[in-house]
């Protein structure tokens, strides 16, 4: 870090691989193939977020499966009950979201580190009960179904390719203006932050300020995520925004390693992609496939201690150490 | 003229005064020093003169404002920059990134404009990345500027620091034990370095035990002992102080004197 | 409503209050000599009913013992996760203890679907059925033993904490880690003790509730996240004001069912946790404590 000069090999790099991800719904029809690789999009859109908050400012957030909730059920209510256009779902999601991430934000970063992870899962837990006792706006347990596809103007993503192409288009957004973001200004203070919070402030940096900003952003990204998800799939239930799913966010971002945003992406498509192995793993045998599922939160809540006792950098320090050897042999 | 105004300040630790009633003037371009005996209160003094405590009586006045209580990036965008006893430098960042981060309160790219690489705000990059690659220079570490933080040898993580500090565009820099774990020729180097800052008009305040360091660059000196001041002066007067040699008897610094 | 209903639901409360009580001593003792909180206190919870009714269900020990090796058993586990999982993390950094305890607590409760699979477990009461008539309103026998448990592990407790060296050093690491540790205490032994009592609280609690309440591999969370409510409303880091908190927060809930409705009494105590957090972080019988720089 602190070149300032674009690395070609990393260009040539990330084309490649944008390439491999888009061609992707050329080289398969399987709609349960399509779905998988389209919610593990989803993920990295969230995880992004994450990492962000966590890979980069140092703040942890226990319950941001809630914002990923918020996120879904507002746009999936103004859409189904409200007979809003899908854009305007999603723009009710991304403010919502944002909103509520600076009301649980602005009192929560005046205190200390463990506060913030401890308000994050109470807010987490509220939520999902909202979600299920708020019958009329979010359908209860049984959750809400027959939430129409994202449309533009009239034209409406009914395929899964296309709506693969759409999760994966936002994705690389999210990436690109993220990536934007931590080469500038704002990315070094959130990094000086996580570095030494007064050498932050003896730079003149509002920690506080950044703190909630890095969190509203983080918050509106699940929400985001959330609002896609909630269209492509169709069905939302108060489950699918579990404590459990805010743990895996984690697992993802802890997994990813700091000060990166490759290395959260690509646990976040690892670590999705675990109970959902036939997808890409087309051999796979049916009991191969239940003992993967079955044993999928002892993987994630190993991930976690494995990561944070032997590699706390995580999978990106693993890229910069490879990254760093492919340097030297030059 | 009187840059920095220190009225009364008093500061206490439940029973125990660490600053009692201290009062001094720094004047601009000059470079102030403030010495005294293990436990004089210096470092308690000097964490409220830059903010990150608050004193219990008293009140600190900078250019004519009343800074007592503001929060410590407030001070740093009135014009007041520090550095650290213990260096607190972003370890995981460049030496140049250290300093570009140091810019930040007198620069203005927020979140959105980052985000979208908006072309006054990739200028405004730009400029932040010479700037601190000149004060770097000016420190004279300017081949470190892509070495990690964490790499830099110790005596030029000081000058790192101090760097960072100047990229705040500051007026008055508070300087906390520069010195500290420098052999003779990294000492000289800091005296340099601090001649060159001052001729760029930045008014300084050292808090050091080096005596050497400090009766050479030192227009004037505060002495403390036990929480008071005990003596103000020129470098000559101070050495010859009874009351300041008498607060030193025993201790190392008083052979420096 | 009569003084009968007013009495019943203070009961409930004060049940339910015990409960909490002894899961906010489990985080407040690991916070105590960590800093951080201990995200699998609620696993301990369960891991004390589970345990109980594996010893007596499976290896067919009476009762008593089978509650006895239930709670032995889960604090053996406390302390060895402690060793594989913190002890390991030498720079003893808060947030990273919160994080591992977090990937623990999907483990174990993971762990135990595996060995005692997804249906409810439950133990008989503990000396039958039965109730005490008092003023009218019922005191099931179990609840009794529930707060003679609680009542018998706080005065056990704080015993140790007030009457033994351990727990002197124990208050030492408490007030300040680096000074114990040049007086000569060994601080990393201490974090494995409060691991170790943090289980065996949260074990007995489990087990003794496990007659009325059921267990299952993923009770813990509700609890848990309940029972730190309790521990930041009293004040963390102080053994007392954990009793207090839970004892207190109990009342809460039963009191807002009994006034305001059941449909959202999980709830209860998670308004109670962010409104402490935002209001008042340091508790009902906290200091204070300015956040210096």
């Amino acid at each position: 870090m602190g070149r300032t000069r674009i690395d070609m090999r990393v260009v040539v790099l990330l084309v490649l691989v944008a390439a491999v991800v888009f061609a992707v719904p050329l080289l398969t029809s399987d709609r349960y193939q399509l779905k998988v690789l389209t919610f593990v999009g989803v993920n990295v859109i969230i995880v992004t977020g994450m990492a962000l908050l966590f890979g980069y400012a140092g703040q942890v957030s226990l319950g941001h499966a809630a914002f990923y909730g918020i996120g879904a059920y507002s746009s999936a209510y103004v859409v189904t009950s409200l007979g809003w256009p899908w854009l305007a779902g999603v723009a009710t999601a991304l403010i919502l979201t944002a909103f509520g991430g600076l009301l649980l934000a602005l009192p929560s970063l005046r205190l200390r580190g463990h506060y913030l992870a401890m308000a994050t899962l109470g807010f987490g837990e509220i939520m999902r009960v909202v979600f299920v006792e708020a019958s009329s706006l979010t359908g209860g347990p049984d959750g809400l179904s027959g939430i129409p596809y994202p449309s533009f103007g009239g034209f409406e993503i009914d395929t899964a390719g296309g709506n693969y192409w759409l999760v994966w288009g936002t994705a690389a957004l999210c990436l690109a203006l993220s990536a934007n973001l931590v080469r500038s200004r704002s990315g070094r203070a959130m990094r000086a932050l996580h570095g030494s919070e007064s050498g932050a402030l003896a730079c003149g940096i509002d920690l506080t300020a950044v703190k909630v900003r890095v969190f509203v952003l983080s918050a509106a990204l699940a929400g985001l995520a959330g609002a896609l998800y909630a269209h492509v799939v169709g069905f939302i239930s108060p489950s699918t925004f579990s404590l459990h799913v805010s743990v895996v966010i984690v697992a993802m971002a802890v997994l990813g390693g700091t000060r990166s945003l490759a290395g959260p992406a690509l646990a976040a498509v690892l670590l999705s992609l675990i109970p959902f192995a036939d997808a890409v793993l087309p051999g796979l045998s049916r009991s191969a496939l239940d003992t993967i599922q079955e044993y999928q939160e002892d993987v994630y809540g190993l991930t976690i201690i494995a990561v944070m006792l032997f590699m706390p950098a995580g999978l990106a320090g693993v890229i910069r150490g490879i990254s760093k050897r492919g340097r030297r042999a030059e | 003229m009187s840059l920095l105004q220190v009225r009364s300040v008093t500061k206490r630790f439940g029973g125990l005064t660490a600053v009692d009633d201290v009062s001094f003037d720094v004047h601009e371009g000059a470079i102030k020093s403030l010495i005294g005996p293990n436990g004089a209160g210096k470092s308690t003094l000097f964490n409220v003169l830059t903010a990150f405590d608050r004193p219990d009586e008293g009140s600190v006045v900078f250019d004519g404002t009343d800074i007592t209580g503001l929060k410590p990036h407030h001070i740093v965008r009135s014009g007041i920059a520090r550095t650290f006893q213990n260096t607190q430098l972003f370890e995981e960042m460049s030496a140049l990134e250290n300093v570009m981060a140091g810019a930040h309160a007198v620069t203005k790219a927020g979140f959105a404009t980052a985000a979208l690489r908006l072309p006054w705000a990739v200028r405004e990059e730009h400029d932040v990345a010479e700037e601190a690659g000149r004060l770097l220079r000016l420190v004279g570490i300017g081949e470190w500027a892509t070495a990690y933080a964490a790499d830099m040898p110790h005596g030029l993580r000081r000058l790192l620091e101090i760097s960072r500090a100047l990229a705040t565009r500051p007026r008055l820099l508070l300087l906390d034990e520069p010195a500290a774990g420098l052999n003779l020729a990294e000492t000289a180097a800091l005296a340099e370095a601090l001649y060159r800052i001052r001729d760029k008009g930045v008014t300084i305040v050292v808090v050091e035990h080096d005596m050497g360091l400090v009766m050479e660059v030192s227009d004037e000196i505060v002495v403390l002992d036990r929480g008071r001041k005990i003596a103000e002066g020129p470098p000559r007067l101070i050495q010859k102080d009874p009351a300041v040699i008498a607060a030193y008897l025993g201790e190392e610094d008083a052979d420096e004197l | 409503m009569g003084t009968t209903e007013l009495l019943q639901f203070a009961l409930a409360g004060l049940k339910n209050g015990s409960i909490y009580a002894l899961v906010a001593l489990g985080f407040t003792l690991v916070y105590a000599a960590t800093g951080a909180i201990n995200f699998a206190q609620g696993e301990f919870y369960m891991l004390g009913g589970m345990l109980s009714v594996w010893a007596y269900a499976n290896l067919g020990l009476p009762l008593p013992l089978a509650g006895l090796v239930g709670v032995i058993s889960t604090a053996i586990i406390g302390g060895v996760f402690e060793l594989l999982a913190i002890r390991p993390r030498k720079d003893g950094d808060p947030l990273a203890i919160i994080i591992i305890t977090v990937g623990g607590s999907m483990l174990l409760s993971s762990m135990a679907r595996h060995q005692f699979g997804p249906t409810e477990r439950s133990l008989p009461l503990f000396s039958g059925g039965g109730s005490i008539n008092i003023f009218g309103a019922v005191l099931e026998v179990q609840t009794i033993w529930i707060l003679g448990i609680t009542g018998v592990a706080v005065v056990g407790l704080w015993y140790l904490y007030n009457r033994t060296g351990l727990g002197r050093a124990m208050r030492a690491c408490a007030v300040d880690r680096d000074a114990a540790r040049i007086v000569g205490i060994d601080t990393r032994k201490m974090v494995t003790v409060s691991f170790v009592l943090a289980a065996t609280l949260g074990a007995l609690a489990g087990m003794a509730v496990t007659p009325l309440t059921q267990t299952a591999f993923d009770v813990g969370p509700t609890v848990g996240i309940k029972g730190f409510a309790a521990a930041i409303l009293g004040g963390l880091g102080n053994p007392i004001a954990a009793v207090v908190g839970g004892l207190v927060l109990g009342m809460l809930e039963s009191m807002s069912i009994a006034f305001i409705s059941s449909t959202y009494k999980d709830a209860i105590a998670l308004i109670v946790l962010l409104g402490v957090l935002f209001v008042r972080p340091q508790g009902i019988m906290g200091r204070s404590k300015r956040e210096k720089v």
